[in-house]
């Protein structure tokens, strides 16, 4: 599968930089998954889950505070003023 | 004569003092590093949601929002965030933002910073908002209380007084209007974007994230700003404690010879009589 650039930056700096396959998201206007090759968008992100699914199947799971989330050809960004991750 | 015991008193307290700025130099110079890094990590972000902000604020439709709604500029319907230090010895710092505040007497002041709110005290609130403990969670509600009255139409016009760090040796007072929104012209010939569902919409979910976001980068600078100004007073006060130390030195030193003199040549003379 075709990994996405992604990245998670927060005020506190970078919790996330790299590659991965699937970012999971709630928009708005409701739940969404960005892969590589989706289309240049850009929403607000409401609170709640963010989960990471990597090419070697394992994934990562996390929690922000709200935010916004640019999707553009080279590289997905998502603008949280707070993000955890749960181990 | 100079008094010799005074002047041993002097010595002694200007060295008391000199290991104390010594001691306050050498704790904000340990907190250099990690406050400076700290600056660049939200400088980035906020420079990422205000390039979103200029890109929503260029589209006709957010004309309609109410962040960009404008009602003059009344002093006492302003609110200014006023971000000081925490404690003093950091040279003009706390002073320069003081003085940028004072040009906007009447208006609704929100200080962080136990100096600013000691300043800006309301009543008898007991405020004690540090500076150097100020979370992003805490911009974060900040900014959401902040916009939800904006919208309300509480108040008309949002500033931030902070320190803009320049360099280790360089520090000014500023003041940026964050409410309402300005409409920017500049959009880069970018690719066209889908915005889910709508700029007005996503605008209105935005803008407390941008607030926090320069909430959050201003005191990060601010409090680097800080820090450098300290270790500068601190390297200053240091320096002038040294020179004040050697003079008094070579005052206790003369005086002290001199009354071994006098000393001398009264023995001489009680011997010739």
């Amino acid at each position: 599968m075709k990994n996405l650039s992604l990245k998670i930056s927060t005020p506190d700096g970078n919790v996330f930089e790299g590659q991965a396959v699937k970012l999971d998201v709630r928009g708005i206007c409701g739940e969404l998954a960005v892969m590589a090759g989706h289309t240049a968008f850009m929403t607000a992100v409401k609170p709640g889950h963010c989960d990471l699914l990597f090419e070697d199947g394992s994934e990562r799971r996390g929690e922000l505070d709200g935010g916004i989330l640019n999707v553009s050809a080279d590289l997905t960004t998502l603008l949280a003023s707070g993000f955890r991750w749960k181990e | 004569m100079p008094d010799t015991k005074a002047l041993r008193t002097r010595i002694k307290s200007v060295d008391s003092t000199l290991h104390l700025t010594k001691a306050m130099g050498l704790v904000a110079s340990s907190k250099l590093r990690r406050s400076g890094e700290a600056m660049m990590k939200a400088r980035d972000y906020a420079a990422s949601v205000r390039g979103v902000i200029t890109r929503l604020t260029a589209s006709k439709e957010c004309e309609r929002s109410a962040f960009m709604r404008r009602s003059g500029e009344d002093i006492s319907r302003t609110r200014i965030i006023v971000i000081a230090g925490d404690r003093g010895m950091a040279g003009g710092y706390n002073a320069n933002v003081f003085r940028l505040a004072a040009e906007y007497e009447g208006a609704q002041f929100i200080p962080i910073g136990k100096r600013a709110c000691a300043r800006f005290r309301n009543g008898d609130a007991v405020m004690d908002i540090s500076s150097e403990h100020f979370s992003s969670e805490d911009a974060g509600k900040l900014a959401r209380s902040l916009c939800s009255d904006f919208t309300a139409g509480k108040y008309d016009r949002l500033g931030i007084i902070s320190t803009k760090y320049q360099s280790m040796l360089v520090q000014t007072a500023r003041i940026e209007w964050l409410l309402p929104l300005e409409r920017s012209e500049s959009v880069g010939p970018g690719v066209s974007i889908i915005f889910e569902p709508d700029e007005l919409t996503i605008l209105g979910e935005v803008v407390p994230e941008y607030i926090a976001g320069i909430i959050a980068a201003d005191i990060r600078e601010s409090f680097a700003s800080e820090v450098a100004a300290r270790r500068n007073a601190m390297d200053a006060a240091g320096k002038n404690a040294g020179e004040m130390i050697e003079k008094l030195q070579l005052e206790y030193n003369r005086a002290r010879q001199s009354a071994i003199t006098q000393e001398i040549t009264e023995i001489v003379a009680g011997a010739q009589n």
